[in-house]
């Protein structure tokens, strides 16, 4: 019980709280301050996810199937393709939950690596849901409309497939005059004249005005290529579909 | 209810966590808590830094404001000694620069209890003569690093339980264990050394 002969401190304590009018601080600044922590971490996860559902997206349409028309080795393939960006941003974003995760109120009782694992795994969980919403097909398209060095950076498939030299090329169709011909814009606005001669249709493709595709076959002359398989083009459609049509074709 | 409610009785019956309540309703009611902590976390300061007296005493004031100011932030879940150490523990890093200057030693005696459970829990007991072990460990634990230091001072002269510390230091479970092994044996280590000395 207090001791009254001893109390000088508590005395002392209590005048300089009385004398400061000093008062507890409100419920709700540290309800805030744990909202944020809270919400912050949230926005965190969603871009997290959000990176998942882009890099799923992007890993469906690798091309995994015709890899061996890079003339290049699976192993090189793989680590081309790699999605580069999208993981570097998605461990950015892990690391930030991370982060947030660990400031809340009993954050510290796990350790980093339950954290980070336990960040990864419910951004991969989220992102396989969003992707499977169209999330990740609606971002790429969106990103690819907007966002600069898109073709260099954040989706090198594009750069992979603008290669007419080693028989790669990919672009939007502005013009099919016959069944046999048509005009093809790469992504340097470059107007290319795409014989189809003995060509042939795989993945669903079809060569329609407007739409983006790819091509595997062989430059055979300045702006003119034969190709020999035509395919769709998926991850990368929003970036074609914002060139600007050269006069010439339209 | 009021404290003037209660009978003295009463309050001494009360735990802590009804104690904030009734300070947050009646300022006066804090002094109870003060009381019932104030000797503990005194002698933790003490122990924690080179403090004097009067150095103890700025920080241990400076502690119980930043109690009141938070009272709303405790968290039921949690003890609320682990919760008025953390803020201790906070408040002696924040001013261990200014402490830091000041010549070493601990003005704290450790009572005879204390210092043979950490001498037994720690192997050492009969390396050293009965009389001068308190100081041995005084002059061992001011050696050691503040890590160690902090979670062999909370474990064995503060009597806090692994998930005490755990919550006290903000660090996982496992990362407590793991550390007051290494502390023990930082600990013998530099307990033989000195003792080689005398």
């Amino acid at each position: 019980m207090l001791d009254q002969n001893n109390a000088g401190f508590e005395n002392k304590l209590l005048a300089k709280i009385k004398d400061s009018k000093m008062s507890p601080k409100p419920r709700w600044r540290f309800l805030l301050t744990d909202s944020f922590v809270w919400f912050a971490g949230l926005i965190a996860l969603l871009i997290g996810a959000a990176a998942i559902s882009v890099m799923i997206y992007l890993f469906k349409f690798n091309d995994w199937e015709i890899y061996d028309q890079t003339k290049k080795s699976f192993l090189e393939f793989f680590i081309l393709t790699l999605p580069y960006f999208w993981i570097v941003f998605l461990a950015l974003f892990v690391f930030i939950l991370s982060y947030y995760l660990k400031h809340t109120k009993k954050g510290y009782r796990y350790s980093e690596i339950l954290i980070i694992g336990a960040s990864i795994i419910l951004s991969v969980i989220l992102g396989t849901v969003l992707y499977a919403t169209g999330c990740g097909e609606k971002l790429d398209n969106i990103i690819g409309s907007r966002t600069p060095y898109y073709d260099q950076v954040i989706n090198r498939h594009v750069d992979m497939w603008s290669q007419p030299h080693e028989g790669r090329l990919s672009g939007l169709v502005v013009d099919k005059s016959s069944d046999e011909q048509f005009i093809l814009v790469d992504r340097e606005n470059q107007a290319w004249i795409v014989n189809t001669e003995n060509s042939k249709l795989y993945g669903g493709a079809v060569v329609i005005i407007y739409q983006p595709i790819r091509l595997t076959g062989k430059e055979t002359g300045e702006h003119t290529f034969r190709a020999d398989r035509i395919l769709p083009l998926n991850a990368g459609r929003g970036f074609f579909l914002r060139l600007n049509i050269p006069d010439s074709t339209q | 209810m009021n404290i003037l409610d209660y009978s003295i009785d009463d309050i001494e019956k009360l735990t802590d966590a009804e104690l904030v309540k009734l300070s947050l309703k009646n300022q006066d009611s804090f002094v109870y808590l003060v009381d019932r902590y104030k000797g503990k976390l005194s002698s933790y300061i003490k122990r924690l830094t080179n403090a004097n007296n009067e150095d103890a005493e700025d920080i241990l004031q400076e502690v119980f404001i930043k109690v009141y100011l938070n009272l709303n932030d405790f968290d039921k879940n949690l003890k609320f000694s682990s919760w008025i150490y953390r803020i201790t523990h906070n408040q002696v890093i924040s001013g261990h620069r200014k402490l830091k200057a000041r010549p070493e030693g601990y003005a704290v005696n450790l009572d005879d209890q204390l210092a043979n459970s950490l001498a037994s829990e720690i192997d050492i007991k009969g390396q050293v003569d009965h009389n001068i072990l308190q100081e041995q460990i005084n002059l061992v634990l001011n050696k050691l690093e503040p890590k160690y230091r902090d979670v062999l001072v909370l474990k064995f002269l503060e009597e806090q339980s692994y998930q005490e510390i755990s919550d006290i230091l903000k660090k996982p479970l496992g990362t407590v264990a793991s550390l007051m092994n290494k502390a023990k044996r930082e600990f013998k280590t530099e307990f033989e050394k000195q003792n080689l000395k005398i």
